[in-house]
């Protein structure tokens, strides 16, 4: 019953799912928002189970006194304190948003602007001319590059319109809406799958009937 | 109220399908048939058609045993969103089988995960590949970690992780945005064996310029069941091909129209 139970829910929500959104009787009584709802309270008991997991981590660091230790004393502090303090002012106080816009977000984006190097170096390894494949991968990017700068248009005038119009909307978007159907094709059978209860990996284990 | 007047009630197609949604339908049940007819002739032993080889799934083993012989950890990603996601669910397979190889050859498996709902149901995959390796004693339930909610925080988290447990190898199956890039390029700074696979277009050029191996697309989606080596579930993939056949049909008859049409990009081409 340990797998039993679970594969049921599965099942009968996925046949819930499938009726609300297909069937117009299943659409007026509104059955998908019934299982949004429950699905957010899910969230919200799984987001205490993380709190839970990242205070038993922690906490065992500082009283190993692991290499980092007090990394982990600035973490708990820090997140027990913006509980406390979202709890206190709500998610709209005023000092609780000013920590979220003037440290969250600007660590966020410093973290994201690591992307511009990285970016860079990963392109350096992708372009190196060792195989065919990386051949083309060079054409056709400084292809595309001649065509967004000026400088393409400046040595061919039709340069822009043959690498943006031509080459990015035909042979780019049909590549990738080529990867696209297949992967909608992918995700439909691995809900059937789900539903079928052909796999069960969620369920935990060999993830196979 | 007004607007409410004049909004026209919705009527159901056929007086029981929701407008739009016969396409839809046909598809599911179309795929449903196929995968039925090849889920049968699998479990009857009959011959089903060979699926392809998937390099990147093959590597799989090969990073798990390049991390045993270095004797350090692998680390596991099942991407940033939640359960809802189909590539998170996609995830969950491929995490099933990396638990079960890492607890096969005794290799520390870290499992980080960025979504509250998918790091405890990773908990229970991981548990219970442990278990049904007979190695329940090796699993350390502080090994599948939640590190945050927060998009760069988790990657920043990601990264530190990286640096003080120095793994072997990294495995990337399941949603990822910007993040990808940042996991793939530290991972190759420190000289691990990257595999990554989504299904966002978006990030799949990350993967392929920076990792050892990509998953494209859909081969994320048949990865646990190739990987399980079970006919029936082998089955499913055959039949979710030859629904992706039918569909390069129908494609290739829309190319054809859409490219003999003057009025198209095509067309333009030759206007000098």
């Amino acid at each position: 019953m340990r797998k039993e139970g679970p594969m049921i829910v599965t099942v009968l929500s996925s046949l819930v799912v499938l009726f609300s959104n297909y069937f117009f009787l299943g659409q007026q009584w509104g059955l998908t928002d019934r299982l949004d709802y429950w699905f957010n309270i899910s969230y919200g008991i799984a987001l205490a189970l993380g709190f839970v997991n990242l205070t038993i981590i922690h906490w065992k660091y500082v009283q190993r006194r692991r290499e980092g230790w007090v990394y982990s004393v600035i973490l708990l502090l820090v997140m027990y304190g913006y509980l406390i303090l979202g709890i206190v002012q709500k998610h709209t106080g005023p000092t609780f948003s000013w920590i979220y816009d003037n440290m969250m977000t600007v660590l966020g984006a410093a973290v994201f602007s690591l992307l511009a190097f990285l970016i860079s170096s990963a392109a350096y390894r992708a372009f190196r001319i060792r195989t065919k494949e990386a051949t083309i991968l060079l054409v056709c990017a400084i292809f595309i590059l001649l065509a967004r700068a000026p400088i393409g248009d400046a040595i061919w005038s039709r340069w822009s319109y043959w690498g943006n119009e031509w080459f990015m909307g035909v042979l780019n978007t049909a590549g990738y809406r080529g990867i696209l159907l297949g992967a909608y094709v992918g995700a439909f059978a691995v809900a059937l799958r789900i539903l079928l209860g052909l796999e069960r990996a969620h369920l935990g284990g060999t993830g196979t009937q | 109220m007004m607007w409410f007047l004049a909004q026209e009630e919705a009527k159901p197609v056929l007086g029981l399908f929701v407008e739009g949604t016969i396409a839809d339908i046909i598809v599911v049940l179309l795929l449903g048939i196929l995968i039925w007819v090849m889920v049968s002739r699998a479990r009857t032993g009959r011959p089903i058609p060979e699926i392809k080889k998937i390099a990147g799934l093959e590597a799989i083993d090969e990073a798990i045993g390049r991390a045993t012989e270095m004797g350090r950890p692998v680390t596991f990603i099942p991407g940033i969103l939640s359960v809802s996601n189909a590539q998170t669910l996609a995830a969950f397979g491929v995490a099933s089988h990396v638990a079960r190889q890492c607890a096969r050859y005794d290799t520390r498996l870290l499992v980080l995960t960025c979504d509250p709902l998918p790091y405890a149901v990773l908990e229970e995959i991981t548990r219970q590949s442990y278990l049904e390796e007979g190695r329940p004693d090796a699993f350390n339930p502080d090994d599948v970690r939640f590190l945050s909610a927060e998009q760069f925080a988790f990657a920043s988290a990601v990264i530190g992780v990286y640096e003080r447990e120095r793994p072997a190898a990294n495995i990337m199956i399941g949603a990822f945005y910007a993040e990808s890039m940042i996991f793939a390029e530290t991972a190759s700074f420190q000289g691990m064996i990257s595999i990554g696979g989504t299904a966002h277009t978006h990030q799949l050029p990350f993967f392929v310029a920076a990792c050892d191996y990509a998953l494209i697309g859909e081969e994320i989606y048949a990865a646990s069941a190739y990987l399980s080596k079970e006919p029936v579930l082998y089955g499913t993939v055959v039949g979710q091909d030859i629904l992706k056949i039918l569909v390069w049909i129908i494609i290739l008859i829309g190319g054809i129209i859409a490219t003999v049409n003057p009025e198209t990009t095509f067309g333009k081409l030759f206007e000098f």
